[in-house]
């Protein structure tokens, strides 16, 4: 019994470590935000008033909060759907043995890897609709008569869709990627056997059996995608028509600094955790359910 | 024993570096001034100073203008500010009003007072207490091609519908494409929220009555944003993209013809990108700025950042003691001549200095400085958002700002909402931002 009692406290210690990191790292900051929410604080001042639910009734009445949301999901769900498609189909040509393949591979990852700003200040002078190569290109090319304004009120959430998907799809590509090379060659030449055409054997071998890499994919690509602030708050940086892009991340941001309303921010914090744990619930329980219809 | 040697002599320099830093006073100053040839002076003067107090240690860092307010605020939150730091005059009565500033009477009186012109002096006073000092004043100014007007045969525009004929007339078209535009203006937030100030005063408007409510339902505010959607006819289609820089590079570059917002801080550009036989004020040259239907006289921005000095800051007094060797003129006179047409004098008496005139930049664009002068004579620059000198009374003007919230008004009324519409859904939420606040009784 004594034995079985040190075992349980070592046990414990061992964990501990761990224990006190998600404890300081995660639990306390997401506990010290949801407190903040239901506070009316100033940003730098410690006074602080109690106002329960207020402030979440505030921003159910907040037009731009609504605003806010509906810009986000647009946001997700274009960049997290066309990432997906691009990925997966970048993935297959990259799966097909050719020369150069390995250069390929390595050169598809490039975007992933340059830094956030570089990659916004390079395609801010891409895009330029005054001196910009892309315009001047479709131009050249008879493609429009007129250049297009990436960067103006009509175009913004277009032009930094374009450019986040540019930015993130190799992480789709390399997931995709590395299951495709597990897939046993074998299902492909039964499939063959049997008369399955290209699309049938994508259809019904690989498809299924990228099921679990595109389902953390999925979860994953679509909370960065909702969350992110960097690349959605440097495009926009500088620029009026920057209110195009202002996603929930961006408005919870300025509600903080610039309205210095750090418990309403707070609260718009904890909206968004909410909203996206709620849907990886729904998105796990559909993928399970799933996983027992076809099993 | 090699490690042995190396980890005993990383023991000891690091123990020395540790006394070293333990004795000296550093002193952080955030700074607007960015250009290299400005920062190389404030170090250069930082390092005079350090040698005849070797246990300071000034440290000045130069930030983006427009992200300064953003990241004082993010310090602040932070709990780390600098010692000092420059901020809009609006920003500087926000901070004072909230406590977070050490008076700087002793700066201000460092100077003789009827050296000082009294706006530059006055920049930041709350409580009775001056809370800022302006570290150098320019004005907005308004920046047209002399030569191609008169290629057209158009006057210098007056009003804000001249403005609108003559960027119309002035446009180019090539090969069915716009080879120049007659007007170029920024649409960054920060220059919008400028712009709402500066044009609302030329059309005798205000932001606030004198109980500090927002008034963007009044006619010269919904005049003004008819004003937009005209600008937004003959502007490039991009404009509301367009940086600050974009439009020098426009006006620079002959891809525009006149330039609303321009400092002389564009002169610079000019010199450096204009064909070299035109980058002269013969050809880029400045006029008043344009008045609207219900204006009598123009208006314009002042450009000039007080310094603050941070109440908690450990290096306060240091901080102000260099202030006092900086405003110095044998330090003072390069500094300003690091930017010669931008970073005009706060003191009469260096104006006079002829070791100030003597610059070659000064004498080629005078005209650009006596526009900004006259300005400062007629007392028709205000800081940002403010449209009389009774709003710098207002400690809420920063947060207004930092919302975005007149932004937005200006791109509602530019994407097509009616003009009242956009002005009376702004006032909703200015009025909630202030009574949230505590500024405004619902």
């Amino acid at each position: 019994m004594r034995v079985r009692a040190g075992a349980a406290v070592l046990g414990v210690l061992w964990i501990l470590p761990a224990l006190v990191l998600i404890g300081a790292l995660i639990l306390y900051p997401v506990g010290y935000a949801i407190w903040l929410s239901f506070l009316d604080k100033h940003s730098f001042f410690p006074a602080e008033r109690w106002v329960g639910l207020g402030n979440y009734l505030k921003i159910a009445r907040d037009v731009e909060f609504w605003d806010s949301l509906w810009k986000s999901a647009v946001y997700a769900a274009a960049t997290t759907g066309l990432q997906l498609v691009l990925g997966v189909a970048a993935a297959l040509v990259l799966h097909a043995p050719f020369r150069g393949r390995t250069a390929i591979r390595a050169l598809v990852l490039f975007p992933y890897m340059i830094p956030t700003i570089v990659a916004v200040i390079v395609w801010r002078w891409l895009l330029n609709e005054t001196y910009g190569v892309v315009d001047h290109l479709l131009l050249r090319a008879g493609l429009v008569r007129e250049p297009i304004v990436w960067l103006g009120v009509d175009h913004m959430m277009t032009s930094l869709i374009a450019v986040s998907v540019w930015q993130f799809t190799p992480f789709v590509v390399v997931s995709v990627l590395a299951r495709l090379q597990t897939i046993p060659l074998e299902l492909y030449e039964a499939a063959r056997v049997d008369g399955a055409a290209a699309w049938a054997r994508f259809r019904h071998i690989t498809l299924p059996q990228l099921r679990a890499v595109l389902f953390v994919v999925v979860l994953l690509r679509s909370i960065w995608m909702f969350t992110k602030f960097d690349t959605v708050w440097l495009w926009g940086e500088g620029a009026g028509a920057g209110r195009e892009i202002r996603t929930l991340p961006i408005y919870a941001y300025m509600r903080t600094f610039t309205y210095y309303q750090a418990g309403f921010g707070a609260a718009l914090a904890v909206i968004m955790f909410v909203m996206l744990m709620a849907a990886t619930l729904v998105y796990f329980r559909l993928y399970w359910r799933e996983e027992e219809v076809v099993a | 024993m090699i490690r042995r040697y190396i980890f005993v002599t990383a023991l000891v320099l690091g123990t020395v570096d540790a006394a070293g830093a333990v004795d000296k006073q550093v002193v952080r100053l955030w700074q607007t001034e960015t250009e290299p040839q400005t920062l190389a002076v404030l170090n250069q003067t930082a390092a005079e100073y350090e040698k005849t107090h070797p246990n300071v240690s000034i440290k000045i860092e130069g930030l983006a203008w427009g992200d300064l307010e953003r990241k004082l605020t993010a310090a602040l939150a932070a709990g780390a500010p600098p010692d000092a730091a420059h901020g809009q005059p609006i920003t500087c009565v926000s901070f004072a009003a909230k406590g977070l500033l050490r008076p700087v009477d002793d700066l201000a009186d460092s100077m003789p007072k009827n050296d000082l012109v009294d706006a530059f002096r006055n920049l930041c006073r709350w409580d009775g207490k001056t809370y800022g000092v302006g570290h150098s004043p320019a004005s907005s100014v308004f920046v047209y091609r002399k030569d191609l007007l008169a290629q057209k045969g158009l006057k210098v525009p007056r009003t804000w519908d001249d403005l609108v004929q003559v960027a119309d007339a002035l446009r180019e078209v090539k090969d069915g494409q716009v080879v120049r535009y007659g007007l170029t203006m920024t649409g960054q937030p920060l220059f919008i929220n400028i712009g709402v100030g500066e044009l609302l005063k030329t059309n005798g408007g205000r932001l606030f009555d004198a109980d500090g409510r927002p008034t963007l339902t009044e006619k010269p505010v919904i005049e003004l944003l008819e004003f937009y959607k005209k600008l937004n006819r003959v502007l490039p289609p991009g404009w509301t993209g367009h940086a600050y820089l974009d439009t020098f590079a426009n006006l620079a570059n002959g891809k525009a013809a006149m330039l609303y917002q321009a400092y002389g801080r564009g002169v610079g550009y000019i010199e450096k990108y204009a064909p070299k036989d035109i980058a002269d004020p013969e050809h880029f040259a400045v006029a008043d700025k344009v008045i609207g239907p219900s204006g009598k006289t123009p208006a314009a921005q002042l450009d000039c950042e007080p310094w603050m000095v941070f109440k908690d800051a450990q290096g306060a007094n240091e901080a102000v003691d260099f202030l006092k060797f900086f405003f110095k003129d044998e330090n003072y006179i390069p500094y300003l001549h690091s930017v010669p047409i931008h970073l005009l004098s706060i003191k009469k008496s260096t104006s006079r200095n002829p070791k100030y005139a003597d610059n070659a930049m000064i004498g080629k664009w005078r005209s650009w400085i006596d526009m900004q002068e006259k300005y400062f004579k007629n007392d028709w620059i205000k800081p940002v958002l403010v449209t009389d000198w009774d709003d710098m009374r207002k400690p809420y003007l920063l947060e207004v700002m930092g919302s975005g919230i007149l932004v937005d008004m200006v791109l509602d009324a530019v994407k097509g909402m009616p003009s009242a519409e956009a002005a009376a859904k702004a006032q909703r939420r200015v009025e909630e931002l202030l009574a949230s606040a505590g500024y405004l009784k619902k």
